[in-house]
């Protein structure tokens, strides 16, 4: 159970990514130049922290492993589909994973006094909503390449292809406000901004295009729900025809 | 010392033939890596928009740091990830208990068994990057100068290994060695941007605690003929003492190992 | 190896005691764990001594926990013994010196170490080198050792491909490669079918035949024990209870032989029971139990008294009688 504990704070901790830019983006007094001061820059950088804390996914992982040990023919058998499983498994991980992430939030507080605030009700809630969104968008991109171990004996590999989009267009390195206009128009059309970006600037107190975030947050949904349930049930028929 | 040579030629020959059954991975890493650079020179452009430097370095400049740390990763693709990752799972299948009957050093055949072959173009479009890019800045690009660079890599590489290697070996008191590795990866990630480039603190935990300075903004330093020689002996004596220290914890851990085991 | 001509293997007084922390369920149980943390100790091994000599095949016995694969770690220098000695050919096996390293090998069963993805072949050429074993040598240790395992193209299959008795004769050949003098076998026949393990008991016979070669072994397969094992050691709760061949273990843990009888017709309990301990009596057949003393005497008696018409002597089987005794955790 130690052990246990210890596992989430270094998971807590791996997310530092947002810091270490944050640092590099304050110091370098780059947040001008796309209307941001250091305080609007902190601010973004702990929101961006906080929203990956509670999106991070690892579906792909998760199953490679069930599927490679053998315990996925148990789990195809129950009247529970597997997927929502790891549902759970995350959901109650994200919960595990609270008091740390308020702990290195306060740290950062003490670290930078001057950024401290606290978000209003409404946009505390609207966060919370799109965070929860932004989780359910990255949970079902990772189902989707889940889906191709029916196909594939590696498909951790696959995930490098999300991963890698998701680095850059999320909006966990840099605010997208600082994208060159074309970059920004091009990016919005990928699921990626929805993820870190958008929920990250409700929390901190950004301006932010509140319809045209949920709207797109809601059709990624919208589209990737029926595409993954599509691809699992032809995965299974594959995975129980080759009686694997 | 021929008979672990013969052993790597083996090793790595087995391995390459047994990636062939997977080609589909190299052309996956082959993506990954083009993506993961372009990204990172474009969110580097985004630093010298309207003319500014980063921490005192051009344009040029901090290109070749992004091509040591290309390199390093490619370094890191190709040897560490797949050889140290796998340690728990020699741990936790109890297979360690073949190795540690080898006539062969343990710790020798946990660190080189595996070789991704995917790493290679990395590694190539890493170095060409630097010096496509020190040429690019003007330079006069001696023979001196790449021979330290060469030396500071090999530096770089040896402290990464050693940290490496020390969090992957408590796999066999921790099953999950996991997450502490993806913690040290997030602050490698930190190497992609000159050391100069971030606050005070920083710089000093990234230089002396977790040597990330010396795995890409002073190889850099190297080729440009700015490199102290203070600094290449700091880095010899600490890769050292990271080595040795490594070492240390390995032959421990194995006594744990063999006297709690079951 | 051959410089002692007396015992290769010798364990004395040899235990090992594991360290366990004991931890209270709950997070209140982790805190006091993680602060002050109590540990008691848990005997694997006590106090096991014997010898081993030179070509031998030894058996150990045991239940699940009773010590064995600790017991056979400890002689192959995987786990440090806590107190006593073990001493393999003149070395001590915890050092894992090079040489003594070169003259054992280990099998596990449930364990493998052939390259999964590839065919046992290119495993075997890195082993090769990893003893230092030269090209021509490598070629014919296989090829010798492929015929007896009755191995063939198998050895250019992937591992993956290769059925369960496959893998397990391409391990053997990987681990006997560098032509180890003592062999240590943990459940080398686990998961086999009655085939294949027959198989790899003929061979690990006919190795010992031609080759002098120790082989110790657990399993929980009693037919391989008793084809293989002349001498068994039998571990219960981490002690030695018995060494010796294995006849006489069936005779000092069951002194009686079973009589099967099928007669003419049906015939009441009470008329049995001067002649031995029932068994089982169902309408013309009975199952005594008569003391090997008294066996001639009893048969005859039986053959003159009632008229029979078949009657079969035979030994309780081994695996019962030890695993009743495992049961009751009786030592004699």
């Amino acid at each position: 159970m130690l052990e246990y504990r210890i596992e989430i704070a270094l998971w807590a901790l791996s997310g530092v990514l947002p810091f270490i830019m944050f640092s590099l983006w304050s110091q370098n007094d780059v947040g001008n130049s796309f209307g941001l001061n250091d305080i609007g820059l902190a601010r973004y950088f702990l929101s961006a922290f906080l929203v990956r804390q509670f999106s991070v996914v690892w579906v792909v992982f998760s199953f490679e492993e069930d599927s490679l040990s053998g315990r996925l023919s148990p789990y195809l058998l129950q009247p529970l589909h597997p997927l929502l499983r790891y549902v759970a498994a995350h959901l109650a991980e994200q919960a595990t994973r609270l008091p740390f992430a308020i702990a290195i939030a306060i740290l950062f507080f003490v670290l930078n006094p001057s950024s401290f605030w606290i978000p209003s009700i409404s946009r505390f809630l609207l966060a919370y909503v799109s965070t929860h969104l932004a989780f359910s968008i990255a949970f079902l991109l990772q189902s989707l390449v889940a889906s191709l171990c029916f196909w594939t004996e590696k498909s951790s590999a696959l995930e490098r292809l999300i991963f890698v989009p998701y680095l850059f267009l999320s909006g966990l390195l840099v605010p997208l406000s600082a994208f060159p206009e074309k970059v920004l128009f091009l990016a919005n059309f990928t699921p990626f901004p929805y993820l870190i970006n958008f929920p990250a600037k409700i929390l901190s107190g950004m301006p932010v295009d509140l319809l045209n975030g949920f709207f797109f947050q809601i059709l990624w949904i919208a589209i990737l729900l029926p595409s993954v349930n599509i691809l699992w049930k032809l995965g299974v028929r594959r995975y129980t025809a080759m009686g694997a | 010392m021929k008979r672990y040579f013969k052993t790597i030629m083996l090793f790595w020959s087995t391995a390459f033939a047994s990636q062939l059954e997977y080609q589909l991975n190299f052309l996956i890493e082959l993506l990954a890596m083009l993506g993961t650079l372009s990204g990172s020179i474009f969110i580097l452009s985004l630093f010298f928009s309207d003319g500014r430097q980063l921490g005192d370095w051009s344009w040029e400049a901090a290109l070749i740091i992004q091509g040591v740390y290309t390199f390093m990763d490619g370094l890191t693709n190709a040897l560490l990830r797949p050889n140290l990752t796998e340690i728990v799972n020699y741990v936790r299948e109890g297979t360690l208990d073949y190795v540690l009957l080898k006539p062969i050093d343990s710790q020798f055949w946990l660190s080189i068994k595996k070789f991704s072959f995917a790493g290679i173009p990395e590694i190539i479009l890493g170095l060409t990057i630097v010096f496509w890019s020190a040429i690019r800045t003007g330079i006069n690009l001696s023979v001196f100068n790449t021979l330290i660079f060469f030396v500071s890599l090999f530096i770089g590489f040896v402290i990464l290994y050693s940290v490496w290697f020390l969090i992957a070996a408590s796999s066999i008191w921790f099953v999950k060695t996991w997450n502490a590795t993806e913690v040290l990866r997030a602050l490698l990630a930190a190497g992609r941007y000159p050391i100069t480039a971030y606050p005070v603190i920083l710089r000093l935990i990234f230089t002396l605690l977790l040597p990330v300075a010396f795995l890409t903004t002073f190889p850099a330093e190297a080729v440009l003929g700015e490199l102290k020689l203070v600094i290449i002996i700091l880095g010899l004596a600490l890769s050292t003492f990271f080595f040795v220290v490594s070492r240390l914890f390995w032959i421990y851990a194995l006594k744990h190992y063999t006297s709690a085991s079951s | 190896m051959q410089d002692n001509p007396r015992e290769l293997i010798r364990v004395d007084q040899l235990s090992k005691i594991y360290r366990v922390a004991d931890k209270q369920p709950g997070f209140k149980g982790t805190l006091s764990h993680f602060f002050n943390r109590r540990t008691y100790k848990v005997p694997a091994v006590k106090d096991v001594s014997f010898n081993i000599f030179p070509g031998e095949i030894v058996g150990f016995l045991g239940a699940n926990g009773a010590g064995k694969t600790t017991l056979l770690k400890m002689m192959c220098g995987l786990i440090h013994p806590s107190k006593g000695l073990v001493n393999v050919g003149g070395f001590l096996p915890q050092r894992r010196q090079t040489a003594f390293l070169k003259e054992i090998t280990l099998v596990m069963g449930q364990k493998q170490q052939l390259i999964w993805d590839l065919p046992p072949m290119d495993s075997l050429y890195v082993n090769a080198a990893v003893y230092g074993l030269s090209d021509e040598i490598t070629k014919k240790r296989i090829n010798e050792l492929a015929d007896m395992l009755e191995l063939g193209e198998e050895l250019t299959r992937p591992v993956r491909k290769l059925s369960l008795g496959q893998r397990m004769k391409s391990e053997l050949l990987a681990a006997l490669l560098h032509h180890p003098s003592v062999l240590f076998l943990d459940e080398p026949t686990l998961g086999l079918d009655v085939n294949a393990q027959a198989r790899v008991r003929s061979f690990l016979s006919e190795y010992n035949k031609q080759t002098g070669a120790t082989i110790l072994l657990t399993s929980h397969y009693m037919a391989d024990i008793i084809a293989l094992c002349p001498r068994v050691i039998c571990i219960h709760n981490g002690s030695l209870f018995y060494d010796g061949d294995l006849d006489s273990l069936a005779n000092s843990l069951s002194p009686s032989r079973e009589v099967r009888v099928e007669l003419k017709k049906a015939y009441f309990p009470e008329q049995f029971v001067s002649y031995g301990e029932i068994q089982e009596l169902n309408d013309r057949f009975v199952c005594l139990l008569v003391s090997r003393s008294k066996l001639t005497e009893v048969v005859g008696k039986i053959l003159s008294d009632f008229e029979v018409i078949d009657l079969e002597i035979s030994d309780p089987p081994i695996d019962k009688l030890i695993g009743e005794l495992f049961l009751k955790g009786e030592i004699s």
